[in-house]
């Protein structure tokens, strides 16, 4: 038994971690989150490209690495330290919902496109649009709002009512009957789209028997990618307020040095680790032990919203004036704390899930 | 990251399960759930005995080197023993302070004649242990100790008071931190001496807690003595051998607290049901919140087994003396008016009730959540220090 991240794992972390303070400064994202498009895509082109992050763990047989979910987990928690603006996210979380399906002659091709650098997006929250099947053919209609980076993404992986049942889909976001619509976010550093599926022609994923199971594990793997992520940003968010406080000097010495602030930061660090530890052990929960997920996803995201929601508020109260100027980056962190937490339902929903399959209430 | 159990590990496990399985029962099977915390004075002869027990069975000691008479287990397998011992609800352990405080600290800081004559007491589960650290006017700041020992006729003659000293009447020896140089201040001139605790020079005073019971004793020392060579680390080194023995408190016994966290959980959510408070949205998210927040306990000592900072033992305090705390208060809750009832007299407690008021003490003793807030915020975070 061996919890941390072993040599491999650690010198990824390192290689992430130096790739992107190169091409994420903090003036490269304000400029794509301001952006119209808000997407940095030089950054991503190499994210893809050079360090191939986003086929980590598609099997060498379809052009990926074959590494497991922590090491997808630790991108994102790399990534979540920046807030850069890319789809990083989505397209991983639908490349293991497309792994997933027990449809090699569906599946393979999608993993390739993904592979070589295709954008890909999930819609997997809220109530599942209406598919019909006649014959061979799969149709979709239905509106389907707060797709993160819909409008950059090629193919679309959702969730379904199929002859009643939920499956998971997959459909191209460039075909006949797709209306993808950018919305303006609160939060510009991770963009939404609504997608209008007018009798849009799908396929079929996993339907069926196996239809629902894996609707839930994509549901539970969604959760534990923004986990992973949130765990990220909120260790750079305390990282900055922490730096702040000793350097900022009031009354004659570094407001750091005040025990109501060092205690304020001493519980802020407590969540942030407490966190940390639940997203590290769903991340390995999602190849490792795949039975607890359905009760992780919700759990630790629970966790891991609630410690970059409080996070990101005290950042901002710990920064005083300078932390509610547009200027300074403490903004950015609440926001994406807030789109975090109400693109996975909120945090009372997520309790009730955690209640209910953890079969307490 | 692999955390499964090796073959080896579940051997090890089982061999554990069949030990207990076969010696926590006829007269020591009335031991189950006995003792623990806010409950030492339970069945108190008996434990003693199940400590010889077990010590004779050679779990006594088992992360120790097997020259020291220890088994020399990994760290999982110390883990293992823990959370099997704590899932047969075998009772709480005696001597702790002993096997825990002690004995690693005999290792590491003692000569080989001290540790050859201190570790079999510990490991055989026959002479059992006690912590003279706290003072009137030194807790949180335990260097104000005042405590003065001085060598006279060839041994230490100890004066002074210690104080919140559990099990101080059952104890056979104590380990003592005193000032030993009368010039020093602070962290300079202490020393950590061994101190036999049946002589008349020293005098045992319970203090009665707000519980109405009684673990925590005071004791004076007026003139009492132990021999020159009982000394742990050089004179005027105690400083940083009671530092390592503080050390010592952490990791293993922290997935095994789990599992009577687990049961003591389990409990008041069936009271939740019985009473129908968990039909109030309310009672049913805080009782949803702490079992997701002993889950993420148990993920963050996993995490953090074995890890010698300073960060994850603070953390580890604050996240479950803070959630014990809270459980408290959700078992007089589910429970209504009828918790504001006594089950006898003149002040017996029930289980409720005693969680409810013990766990007040979970954020005081072993480091408040005041100084472990101090240790994140200035050794973790690297904040100044206040002037």
């Amino acid at each position: 038994m061996q919890f941390g991240l072993d040599d491999d794992q650690l010198e990824l972390k390192r290689t992430v971690r130096a790739f992107l303070e190169r091409h994420s400064a903090p003036g490269i994202v304000r400029h794509a989150a301001e952006h119209e498009d808000g997407f940095a895509a030089s950054a991503w082109e190499r994210l893809v490209g050079e360090m191939e992050l986003t086929s980590l763990r598609i099997d060498s047989e379809h052009g990926g690495a074959g590494a497991s979910f922590v090491e997808v987990g630790i991108a994102l928690e790399e990534l979540g330290r920046t807030l850069l603006p890319v789809p990083f996210l989505p397209t991983v979380v639908a490349a293991a919902a497309i792994s997933d399906s027990p449809d090699d002659g569906v599946s393979g091709p999608l993993l390739e496109r993904i592979a070589a650098g295709e954008i890909a997006t999930v819609a997997l929250s809220g109530r599942p649009p209406v598919a019909t099947r006649v014959g061979d053919v799969i149709t979709v209609r239905g509106s389907i709002d707060y797709v993160p980076d819909g409008e950059r993404a090629g193919v679309l992986v959702l969730g379904a009512l199929l002859e009643g049942e939920p499956s998971m889909l997959a459909l191209e976001l460039g075909a006949d009957g797709v209306e993808v619509s950018p919305v303006l976010t609160l939060d510009q550093t991770r963009r939404q789209a609504t997608v209008r599926l007018t009798d849009c022609s799908a396929m079929a994923l996993s339907s069926g028997p196996v239809g629902r199971s894996a609707y839930d594990r994509a549901r539970s793997v969604l959760a534990i990618a923004y986990s992973v992520e949130a765990v990220g940003a909120a260790e750079r968010c305390l990282d900055l307020t922490v730096a702040y406080l000793g350097e900022r000097v009031q009354f004659g010495r570094p407001i750091g040095s005040f025990q109501a602030l060092k205690h304020r930061c001493a519980d802020l660090y407590v969540s942030l680790e407490a966190a940390r530890s639940a997203a590290y052990y769903a991340a390995w929960a999602v190849d490792g032990a795949p039975a607890e997920l359905p009760v992780l996803g919700p759990l630790a995201q629970l966790v891991c919203v609630d410690a970059l929601l409080r996070i990101a508020a005290e950042s901002i109260q710990l920064h005083g004036g300078i932390g509610f100027t547009w200027e300074h980056q403490a903004h950015l962190f609440f926001k994406r704390a807030k789109s975090t937490e109400l693109l996975c339902g909120g945090r009372r929903e997520l309790r009730r899930l955690v209640g209910e399959r953890a079969g307490i209430v | 990251m692999d955390l499964s159990y090796s073959q080896d590990d579940e051997t090890f496990r089982a061999e554990v399960r069949d030990w207990l399985g076969s010696n926590l029962q006829g007269e020591f099977g009335a031991l189950r759930g006995t003792g623990g915390s806010g409950r030492e004075h339970e069945a108190l002869e008996l434990r003693r005995e199940w400590e010889r027990a077990l010590g004779a069975g050679g779990w006594i000691g088992l992360g120790l080197p097997r020259e020291c008479g220890g088994r020399g287990a990994t760290l999982i397998q110390q883990v293992i023993f823990a959370e099997e011992y704590a899932r047969a609800d075998a009772p709480g352990r005696v001597n702790h302070m002993g096997e825990h405080l002690v004995a690693p600290t005999l290792v590491a800081f003692a000569s080989e004649e001290l540790q050859h004559r201190f570790l079999p007491g510990i490991l055989t589960g026959e002479e059992l242990w006690c912590q003279a650290y706290s003072e009137p006017g030194a807790g949180s700041d335990l260097a104000a100790v005042r405590t003065r020992a001085r060598i006279a006729g060839g041994r230490w003659l100890i004066d002074g008071q210690k104080l919140w000293t559990s099990l101080a009447a059952h104890a056979d020896w104590c380990f003592l931190l005193a000032r030993t140089d009368p010039e020093s201040e602070r962290h300079r001139g202490l020393s950590y001496l061994l101190v036999p605790m049946r002589q008349d020079r020293i005098e045992i005073r319970p203090i009665v807690q707000m519980t109405g019971t009684s673990e925590f004793s005071e004791v004076f020392f007026d003139g009492a003595w132990t021999a020159e060579d009982c000394i742990v680390g050089d004179p005027g080194d105690g400083w940083r051998v009671a530092m390592g023995t503080l050390g010592f408190e952490r990791g293993v016994a922290t997935l095994a607290q789990q599992i009577g966290f687990e049961r003591e959980l389990a409990h008041v959510i069936e009271i939740a049901r019985q009473t129908g408070a968990i039909e109030d949205p309310e009672i049913a998210s805080r009782i949803i919140d702490a079992w997701a927040e002993l889950r993420v306990m148990r993920y963050q000592a996993m995490r953090t087994l074995g890890t010698a900072d300073a960060g994850p033992a603070s953390v580890s305090k604050l996240l479950w003396a803070n959630w014990h705390r809270r459980l408290g208060e959700l078992a007089m809750d589910v429970r209504g008016p009828s918790a504001a009832i006594l089950p006898g007299g003149p002040y017996e407690l029930d289980r409720e009730q005693a969680l409810f008021l013990f766990s007040r003490a979970d954020t005081i003793y072993a480091g408040s959540n005041e100084i472990q807030r101090n240790i994140i915020a200035e050794r973790v975070l690297g904040l100044p220090r206040g002037e």
